[in-house]
């Protein structure tokens, strides 16, 4: 046979189960080779599942797998690995402490048994691969010290080492700032000239549909179709990924006998290196968003306002009084909450029960006269929350660790609005969420506002923003560059906002 | 492009810890020449150089352990264990053979090091709390089976006394006594050479920086992680054991409770190097200085009329001082604050 | 859903159960198998007395464990604050005050006992909680820093020779308990209160559990840390008086062995080593079941080296089986995970 397999990759009807959840059913897809090929869905769609399925790092239950035209009964990481599939999962997996060039080398030294060394081999494998990026870096530059877009770049290199065929890149743009990623997709189409398909995992439609030629999209472990990206535009994939069935309202701000004086005012904050002239104000019953892509500035904005990284110059304001933020101790006693992007590491404490999780923020409230803990108050403050936010759980006891990832969220809110916030910062609120835990947040989200909380989404999920905010601020490198009222704007217009190519 | 300038090389070379405890260990030298100048003598430092061959190659032994973010406490007490039995058998079998010494005691060490290599690298417990209770099974199990009695030099067998007299260079003072570099030194320098490449040119070392590094990457990579710490720990138990044989060596005696209680000294001295404990990151180069600085320290402090005495608290202040100096620097980051301790 | 319930109550509650058994069974093989010398008011009281001091020790090696770190330098602290009060009782001289002299230098002893093992737990605490140090290293050099100041002091040579009414800290009894082990039960109780019902102790147990999260929540892990430090420290000094006092004498490098014990209960007791989980009631139960043990070994004879071996063992032994429960209870997690 002397003709090219056309088909790099095909996977037919690929089921996997977990207890009591279908994470996949009956999904196909193919890729052939030099073919960019983007999996679209939301978070919780499966999408992650049947990554680590074709890399053979999780056994399918059911389903076909062909790569290179040869079926595999049961697939190992080592017969993909073998087969030239790479898969650069969302923490990369660099070595911190090791050089560049060794990153990129070690891997096919490993491959190819070696016992011993060379050098000069490792910097020939790392400087030819390096040198199709064609970026400036020195090869000897330890990994921890070079940024979140450069190590992208590293593992990329690593990938292509390895005589990859076919490379998966999960969420490669979370971390990275615009022009990183037009960076990231020339090395994409560069692959595509040199035969090498790629298969993007992604749920940001504007870049979806920018770096591919074909989509597929899965919903809630489902196919729901193979699409042209030229035949797609924003909405259809967005109508495509999320279903019809769940259709928030818009958020409607009830500007009525709200207090003039904002909740919340930041007035030039500034930190070097972070963000700059700052300035904006809250009010009561507003839901604000602030986006941008990571990198922008935006956490390391909240954290300011939370006590966490000082700022250099300005001043905050709450309830129109100057508000001396040293600490997330003075934030919290102050009125302002801050739900952190990682759940599980920053929100959490996983292995304490549900109930310990909920009152750690208000440990005063719990004390009788003998400033010691009041087993029953500790027991009424979270059985409150519990039922206010609908928390799926029998005991307070439970370890938090039990949790599904919807439910795990609300008692990280559940913490923050048993502090009775006047301002409530989310950062990333819906992130990993299934669908329908993620409509249920908004909803409560929205019934904060209303009763008077200031809130304040960061999100750079652009329908997330839409569908929950009054107002939006647009950062941009550490910039305000536009504040909107949602009337004012659509999902496209704010797609165009954060893409713009900076003047 | 890749760049590869004088200037930037330079940069890197100021940056390194190394070049700083370089300096302070000439400047520190200095200083003690001035108030006793037997220190820079030649046969004063020939003379360290032999008492401090033991310390420097288990040093090496817990540089490669922390490198790897593990800690290994009982290395102490596999060195005393190899130098108790192998003399044991020395005199038992009436071989007087130094060669046969140094196999029985690297054959112990390694054994007991694999204790160590096989309950770290299959159950995967916190290091420090394993070598602790290994360390006193190892050396309570030594003084139950093997005993207690100590072995004066009058016993010992005279291979022992041999060795601790061979000397590579020879020279004499005025008065006509001789005194020379032992070749203590040079067991040292193979030793530390031989770690050096295995750390630089096989995929064993860089697999030992790459566990230091990060582990699950290390085993995504493909590194057989639990092969590797096996390694590790049979290599300090190797050096441990070559280590209680230079000992018995030196002080011609061997008791059963010596040894034990220096962990600290050893510690001190590859921490100082600047070899992190969080692991993956460490010299050789730096492990060498940081044991000449405690070595010249402490015999400072003879030569400045200070008792022994104060051993331990200069090595506690070191270990203070040198870990706060790098602790505090990686510290100051937002990263440190809000995405680790 | 009854599972959810159970998962939570069970895994606590089975852990205090075994560890339960655990003490009981000791308890009644070697009653078995040593009735004679084992079932004696005499060693009944003679265990009573060693208990008290180990077990401040225990705890104060417990509290740092909950914080997700350890204190290597503890029995250092001890040993340099006893050295300190021994100085006090055997040299210093009270200008005349009617009698009450001595009372007054046995009050200053005790007093700078304290004083020294606090400001060993606070030096601990600001190398780990502000400089960041990690513990490990942090209790590794301020133990060669306490011990090294102690052999400084006393020249190897130990003190002895105390005031009788010192000595009655020791040996006395109040209403038939001797007086270690009614401060010894004082103790427990206020770490016991502390520990469940304060605000401090709660933020220890969450601080360990996840120091990120912590801080994100509110809580000042500098000043919890510190405070760990400066209690485990006071629960060292108040071990010390204890010590010196009931054999009458202190030297450098005494109670050495006690570290390794000290982290053992706290393993056996059910204290995690990263931090979060760990009661005292679990503590006293690994206490009890090591000073059964170490009854049984000193009625049979056993040199010290070979006890060195047991404990040894029974560390490791410790560890490979919470190896195992881990990895079992982290399965049945993920099997009932619903969404």
């Amino acid at each position: 046979m002397v003709e090219k397999l056309e088909k790099l990759l095909v996977v037919k009807d690929i089921s996997k189960s977990y207890v009591g959840v279908q994470a996949l059913d009956k999904v196909s897809l193919s890729i052939n080779r030099g073919e960019i090929l983007c999996l679209v869905g939301e978070n919780g769609s499966g999408k992650s599942t049947l990554i680590k399925i074709i890399a053979g790092v999780v056994k399918a239950d059911e389903g076909e797998i062909i790569i290179n035209g040869k079926k595999f009964e049961s697939l190992h990481a080592i017969d993909s690995i073998s087969e030239g599939i790479q898969v650069i999962y969302q923490d990369l997996s660099l070595f911190p402490n090791l050089s560049i060039a060794e990153n990129i080398s070690l891997n096919q030294m490993i491959e190819r048994k070696k016992r011993f060394i060379s050098w000069k081999e490792i910097k020939n494998i790392a400087e030819r691969e390096f040198s199709n990026i064609s970026k400036e870096l020195d090869l000897d530059e330890k990994v921890e010290n070079i940024s979140i877009a450069n190590k992208q770049l590293v593992a990329i290199c690593r990938a292509l080492t390895q005589d990859a065929k076919l490379i998966i890149m999960d969420e490669p743009t979370t971390a990275i700032t615009k022009r990183e990623i037009d960076c990231l997709f020339s090395v994409i189409l560069d692959l595509k000239k040199r035969g090498i398909s790629t298969l993007f995992v992604s749920h940001k439609l504007s870049e979806v549909l920018q770096i591919s030629e074909k989509v597929t999209v899965i919903r809630d472990g489902k196919l729901v179709g193979v699409y042209n990206t030229e035949e797609m535009d924003h909405d259809a994939l967005s109508f495509h990924m999320s279903g019809k069935k769940i259709v928030d309202s818009v958020f409607d701000y009830q500007e009525k006998e709200r207090q003039k004086e904002p909740l919340l005012e930041v007035k030039n904050l500034s930190k070097k290196g972070n963000f700059q002239n700052i300035n904006f104000k809250i009010r009561s019953g507003e839901i604000v968003g602030i986006t941008g892509i990571l990198g922008s500035g935006r956490t390391e904005l909240a954290l300011s306002l939370f006590g966490l990284n000082r700022p250099d110059s300005g001043e905050i304001y709450i309830d129109g009084k100057l508000a001396k933020i040293k600490s997330p101790r003075d934030a919290i006693d102050l009125g302002l909450s801050y739900l952190p992007e990682d759940r599980l590491n920053q929100g959490l404490f996983i292995k304490q029960s549900i109930g310990n999780n909920i009152v750690v923020t208000i440990l005063q409230r719990l004390l009788n006269r003998f400033k010691l803990f009041d087993n029953n108050k500790k027991y009424e403050a979270a059985k409150e929350w519990i039922e206010e936010l609908n928390i799926v759980t029998t005991a307070l006891e439970t370890a938090a660790q039990a949790l599904s990832g919807g439910n795990q969220q609300r008692v990280v809110i559940a913490k923050w609005l048993a502090t009775h916030p006047k301002v409530f910062i989310l950062d990333g609120p819906t992130v990993g969420i299934d669908v329908a835990s993620k409509s249920n947040i908004h909803n409560i989200i929205k019934r904060l506002a209303n009763q008077g909380i200031g809130v304040i989404i960061i999100s750079d999920e652009i329908p997330e923003i839409i569908r929950n905010c009054n107002r939006i601020i647009v950062i941009r490198e550490g910039k305000i560059i536009k504040k909107v009222n949602i009337n004012e704007v659509t999902e496209a217009k704010l797609l165009d906002m954060l893409s713009k190519k900076s003047n | 492009m890749v760049k590869n300038n004088r200037s930037f090389r330079i940069q890197k070379l100021l940056k390194q810890n190394e070049l700083y405890l370089f300096l302070v260990i000439i400047i520190y030298s200095v200083f003690i020449t001035s108030r006793n100048s037997s220190f820079l003598s030649l046969e004063n430092l020939f003379d360290l150089s032999k008492s401090s061959a033991g310390m420097g190659i288990m040093a090496i032994g817990v540089f490669i352990v922390l490198l790897s973010g593990g800690i290994d406490i009982s290395f102490t007490a596999i060195a005393i264990s190899g130098q108790y039995i192998a003399a044991n058998v020395l005199i038992a079998s009436g071989v007087d053979n130094i060669f046969f010494a140094f196999f029985i005691s690297c054959l112990v060490g390694v054994a007991l090091g694999a204790i160590n290599g096989l309950l770290i690298s299959q159950f995967k417990i916190p290091t420090l709390i394993t070598t602790l209770g290994t360390a006193s099974v190892f050396h309570g199990a030594l003084l139950t089976i093997v005993g207690t009695k100590a072995i004066n030099s009058a016993q010992l067998p005279d291979c022992f006394k041999a060795f601790g007299a061979k000397y590579v260079l020879i020279l004499t003072k005025p008065n006509g006594v001789n005194y020379g570099l032992s070749i203590f030194i040079i067991i040292f320098i193979v030793l530390a050479l031989l770690t050096w490449l295995i750390l630089k040119y096989t995929m064993l070392g860089r697999g030992i920086y790459a566990i230091g590094g990060d582990i699950n990457a290390a085993e995504r990579s493909g590194f057989n992680v639990a092969k590797i710490q096996f390694f590790i720990y049979c290599y300090v138990g190797f050096l441990a054991g070559i280590a209680g044989v230079l000992h018995i060596s030196l002080i011609r005696y061997s008791n059963p409770t010596y040894i034990v209680g220096t962990e600290l000294s050893v510690i001190a001295a590859v921490v100082l190097g600047g070899t992190r404990i969080t692991g993956g990151s460490g010299t050789i180069v730096g492990t060498i200085m940081g044991v000449a600085m405690v070595t010249i320290l402490n015999n400072s402090l003879i030569l400045l009329g200070l008792s022994s005495y104060w051993h331990n608290f200069f090595v506690g202040l070191i270990i203070i001082i040198s870990v706060s100096i790098t602790s505090y620097q990686s510290k100051r980051s937002i990263g440190n604050i809000v995405f680790r301790r | 859903m009854g599972r959810y319930y159970l998962l939570g109550k069970y895994s606590k509650h089975s852990k205090t159960l075994t560890l339960f058994i655990i003490m009981i069974s000791v308890f009644i093989v070697i009653s078995i198998f040593l009735p004679g010398k084992f079932l004696t008011i005499r060693n009944f009281q003679s265990m009573f007395s060693q208990i008290p001091e180990f077990g401040l020790l225990a705890i104060a090696v417990m509290l740092a464990m909950l914080t997700g770190g350890i204190d290597l330098s503890i029995v250092a602290t001890a040993n340099l604050a006893g050295i300190v009060a021994a100085l006090i009782l055997t040299k210093f001289t009270f200008p005349q005050i009617g009698g009450y002299e001595e009372l007054f230098t046995i009050i200053l002893a005790i007093a700078s006992a304290l004083a020294v093992s606090l400001i060993c737990g606070f030096l601990n605490g600001i190398l780990i909680a502000y400089v960041g140090v990690p513990a490990i290293l942090a209790t590794l050099g301020t133990m060669g820093l306490f011990s090294g100041i102690a052999i400084i002091i006393t020249k190897g040579y130990g003190i002895i020779g105390f005031p009788e009414k010192f000595l009655f800290i020791g040996s006395g009894t109040i209403l038939l308990i001797p007086v270690p082990m009614v401060i010894f039960i004082f103790c427990a109780l206020a770490a016991v209160l502390i520990l469940n019902k304060t605000t401090f102790g709660f933020s220890v147990y969450m601080l360990g559990s996840n120091p990120i999260s912590a801080r994100f929540s509110g809580i000042s892990n500098e000043n919890i840390l510190i405070k760990t430090y400066m209690m485990s420290g006071l629960f060292a000094g108040l071990a010390s008086i204890i010590m010196i006092s009931r054999v009458n004498s202190i030297r450098e490098g005494y109670g050495s062995v006690y570290l390794l014990q000290a982290i053992l209960v706290c393993v056996l007791g059910g204290v995690d080593p990263s931090g979060g989980s760990g009661s005292i009631s679990g503590l006293i139960m690994g206490i009890i079941t090591l000073q059964v043990l170490q009854s049984g070994f000193n009625i049979l004879s056993f040199s010290p080296f070979f006890k060195k071996v047991i404990w040894g063992l029974i560390l490791v032994l410790v560890m490979v089986i919470n190896f195992y429960s881990a990895k079992l209870s982290q399965k049945s997690i993920k099997r009932l995970k619903t969404n």
